[in-house]
């Protein structure tokens, strides 16, 4: 099925193809090829409207998703009985914030935008870091969904949720 | 009348006009520039009695024909209208947000004719070529219910854009066809912001034609992006971003197809006061 990627923005490039290239990846090592994502990059002001309206937080975030299948246990891959739903829903990147965040770090933009779309689509398959227990949890999917990744690429990427609950 | 309607108000008047209004004013203009012509010529070339005095009397026998010897007809109609004109060139004026045109980022050097707009720039062995127009260029604007106790005259009126189509031409040094890919902005109409999920440009068609002057074919083959394999289209976006057509490019489009729009619309608006005058 199809990954779609959007690019709503023009305060910071991007190239698709290398983008498409490490998600088709990581649906790979998820086990979710068979299901459409859409992948969206949006600019702060975007990512800020999206945030508002959805969780009541008026500030600029790195990335949100929006599941097609609510209320998934955590790490279960949804189980449609119709060809719809072979949709796993949306996730979207904050880039313009994502970017920021980088410079300020010094971080690699490139693998930084991997990384959390690695966390989005975990949150597409039902993982929260509410909790601690949620959290541990997450973190755990998302190292070893990063660890076969940096196998296939040669990156050395860690989880975005690295230090939340450390 | 308030400033604030004069654009939403003329705006589609002068479009409606096109179809409707010049073929019925084009006869009209002819006969009474014939007319003129023979007057003249009767009068000057053969000095012969009946025209002169006909020069010089007031017009009794066609009422509403003016006294500025062009022979044509003035109404009180065409005093409002031009009245009108007056009024709506000035708001115009006062709302132009560009006196000249804007600079796109980049190399690119812009050429204009008429209401086509042409940017080149060369790239290491490649001649890039986008061209658009501004005919029809701007969208539908999305009519909403004005708030409860908001009266209609007292919304803020969306500023209106251009948003061509625009052909990106790419031909490299030493050969005779160009890749051609046609783009799009998306078609939503203006004010329908919320929840938009679409590109700020699309690659809709992609083809080779030839780079001389003759007309492209219809028989090359046509690649629709319709239904074509994603990762393939992005290339095709890649692609045009490394050459400078990305979304600042097409932002800045945006913004120069607009000036451009507003100031081809102004000039018309001069033309036609100027017609409706007989200037």
């Amino acid at each position: 099925m199809s990954l779609i990627l959007r690019n709503l923005q023009s305060v910071v490039p991007i190239r698709r193809v290398p983008l498409r290239a490490r998600i088709e990846v990581l649906r790979h090592i998820l086990g979710i090829r068979q299901f459409d994502l859409g992948v969206i990059c949006v600019d702060d002001k975007g990512i800020q409207r999206l945030n508002r309206t959805y969780r009541q937080n008026p500030t600029p975030t790195d990335v949100l998703s929006f599941p097609f299948h609510e209320n998934l246990r955590a790490g279960a891959v949804p189980q449609p009985e119709c060809r719809d739903d072979f949709n796993l829903g949306d996730v979207f990147l904050g880039v313009e914030y994502i970017f920021r965040q980088c410079q300020e770090n010094g971080e690699n933009y490139c693998d930084v935008l991997t990384v959390t779309t690695a966390h989005g689509l975990c949150h597409l398959l039902g993982y929260k870091h509410s909790t601690a227990a949620e959290w541990q949890e997450m973190y755990h999917k998302e190292k070893v969904t990063l660890e076969a990744l940096n196998e296939v690429t040669g990156t050395s990427l860690q989880p975005l949720t690295k230090n939340l609950f450390g | 009348m308030a400033p604030l309607l004069l654009p939403l108000l003329l705006r589609p008047v002068a479009r409606a006009l096109r179809p409707a209004a010049l073929p019925t004013l084009r006869p009209a203009v002819a006969t009474a520039t014939r007319a003129f012509g023979s007057l003249l010529g009767g009068g000057i070339a053969s000095g012969s009695g009946p025209a002169r005095p006909r020069l010089l009397q007031p017009p009794r026998s066609a009422p509403g024909l003016c006294s500025c010897t062009c022979g044509g007809l003035h109404t009180e109609g065409d005093k409002a209208f031009a009245k009108f004109l007056t009024d709506e060139i000035k708001e115009e004026r006062k709302i132009q947000k560009h006196k000249s045109l804007p600079k796109m980022s980049g190399d690119w050097e812009l050429g204009v004719q008429g209401t086509e707009a042409k940017l080149v720039r060369r790239l290491a062995g490649e001649r890039i070529t986008v061209t658009f127009n501004i005919n029809n260029s701007i969208p539908p604007t999305f009519d909403d219910e004005p708030p409860e106790g908001q009266k209609a005259h007292e919304q803020q009126e969306p500023e209106l854009t251009s948003t061509p189509n625009f052909v990106v031409e790419v031909v490299k040094d030493d050969t005779k066809k160009a890749l051609v890919l046609d783009c799009h902005y998306p078609e939503d109409e203006v004010g329908q912001e919320e929840e938009d999920e679409s590109d700020i440009f699309s690659i809709r068609e992609v083809s080779f034609q030839p780079t001389s002057e003759s007309d492209w074919k219809d028989t090359n083959y046509t690649l629709n992006t319709d239904s074509l394999d994603w990762a393939l289209y992005d290339h095709l976006m890649d692609f045009l971003a490394d050459r400078g057509v990305d979304n600042t490019f097409a932002d800045e489009l945006i913004e120069l197809s607009t000036a451009l729009e507003h100031q081809e619309y102004i000039s018309f608006l001069e033309d036609l006061k100027g017609f409706v005058k007989c200037q």
